[in-house]
């Protein structure tokens, strides 16, 4: 893993093209998922996901490869949506969940055709998004962070920029929401 | 049942899959869950919760992945033809600079000379010879700003090198 990272950073040093597109493919599931969980809104997170490499590609001399290359990626991604909201006189991500602006995971709502699988889990899925859709955004990403993309604890508080403390109680909160949601979905 | 002992079960059920528990934990929790319909639902009922984030999928655009791989190559470019141009820059401003730190005693006395021909006041051809510093400084200020005026045109969040 940590022979791989090296040779990330590498290539993000002499900004190799194909290092990016090889980079882009790997991680797009990955990183839109992130953002659609973030954003809440899968237009604005194809925005976000482009920005996110352009970003990657402008800044990739500051990462050095010492951590995991998706957590470097995920912290970038999460500070543009962070600026984004700041730019709406938003002061964090919380405000992506006050009732006065929220707006719904809209990521089920979409018109154009989907592929056979998403048809199929369509149900679960649509069920799973709105459940997230009703917990706090600081709980969603940790949730998905930790248990959709398997990030460390450790990792996560330098994604976040968060004491490891307040992984952990964020974590715990958000996995009795995300129950709690669930639960009030099935019923 | 005590009541401390469900809200231990509770507990240990979440750490479990936050944090991972100690085989000590993990032997007791297992034990408590036989014992115990109340934790055991709760336990499954999280199990579930996960299971069903974990396989949620969203399925990505078709063509996110080469519009993105296309913007990237084309800010590269970019941001390669710019590259001359700022290490130009750059070196001009050094050779201004060894040549002004070379230069000085000769330039500090054309200027003395220039201001007794002139009868200008000490303090004035002295700020003329600091300007003659700073010059290439302003230079520079002034390149960095007139690229940045071009990049404003963008939403502010969009801005690269942010």
């Amino acid at each position: 893993m940590r022979d791989e990272a090296k040779t990330v950073a590498r290539g993000l040093q002499k900004r190799d093209p194909d290092l990016l597109d090889r980079l882009i493919e790997q991680y797009q599931y990955r990183l839109f998922r992130y953002l659609t969980y973030i954003t809440g809104d899968k237009a604005r997170a194809e925005d976000f996901f482009q920005e996110t490499w352009i970003r990657v590609l402008e800044r990739g001399h500051q990462y050095d490869g010492k951590s995991k290359f998706e957590a470097w990626l995920f912290a970038i991604a999460r500070h543009l949506v962070i600026d984004w909201q700041r730019t709406k006189k938003a002061q964090s991500l919380d405000a992506l969940t006050d009732p006065e602006q929220e707006r719904p995971l809209q990521v089920a709502n979409e018109s154009e055709p989907s592929p056979l699988h998403q048809v199929l889990a369509q149900e679960s899925e649509m069920n799973v998004q709105a459940s997230l859709g009703r917990i706090p955004a600081i709980y969603r990403e940790v949730l998905v962070l930790r248990f959709q993309e398997e990030l460390q604890i450790e990792e996560m508080a330098g994604v976040l920029s968060i004491p490891v403390s307040t992984v952990k109680s964020r974590l715990y909160r958000g996995l009795d929401a995300l129950r709690g949601a669930l639960q009030e979905g099935v019923a | 049942m005590s009541e401390n002992l469900h809200t231990r079960a509770l507990q240990l059920v979440a750490k479990g899959r936050v944090e991972g528990l100690a085989q000590s934990e993990s032997d007791w929790l297992s034990a408590h869950l036989q014992d115990c319909e109340f934790c055991n639902e709760h336990a499954r009922q999280t199990d579930s919760a996960l299971r069903a984030l974990r396989t949620a999928a969203i399925p990505v655009p078709a063509d996110l992945a080469s519009r993105t791989q296309f913007r990237v190559r084309l800010r590269a470019m970019e941001l390669r033809e710019r590259e001359p141009k700022r290490r130009m820059l750059w070196l001009a401003c050094a050779a201004s600079w060894i040549f002004g730190i070379a230069s000085a005693p000769y330039v500090w006395r054309i200027f003395q000379w220039m201001g007794s021909v002139t009868h200008a006041p000490k303090l004035v051809w002295e700020i003329g010879f600091g300007l003659w510093w700073t010059i290439p400084a302003l230079f520079a200020v002034i390149v960095l700003l007139l690229e940045s005026a071009g990049r404003s045109e963008e939403p502010e969040w969009m801005k690269p090198g942010r």
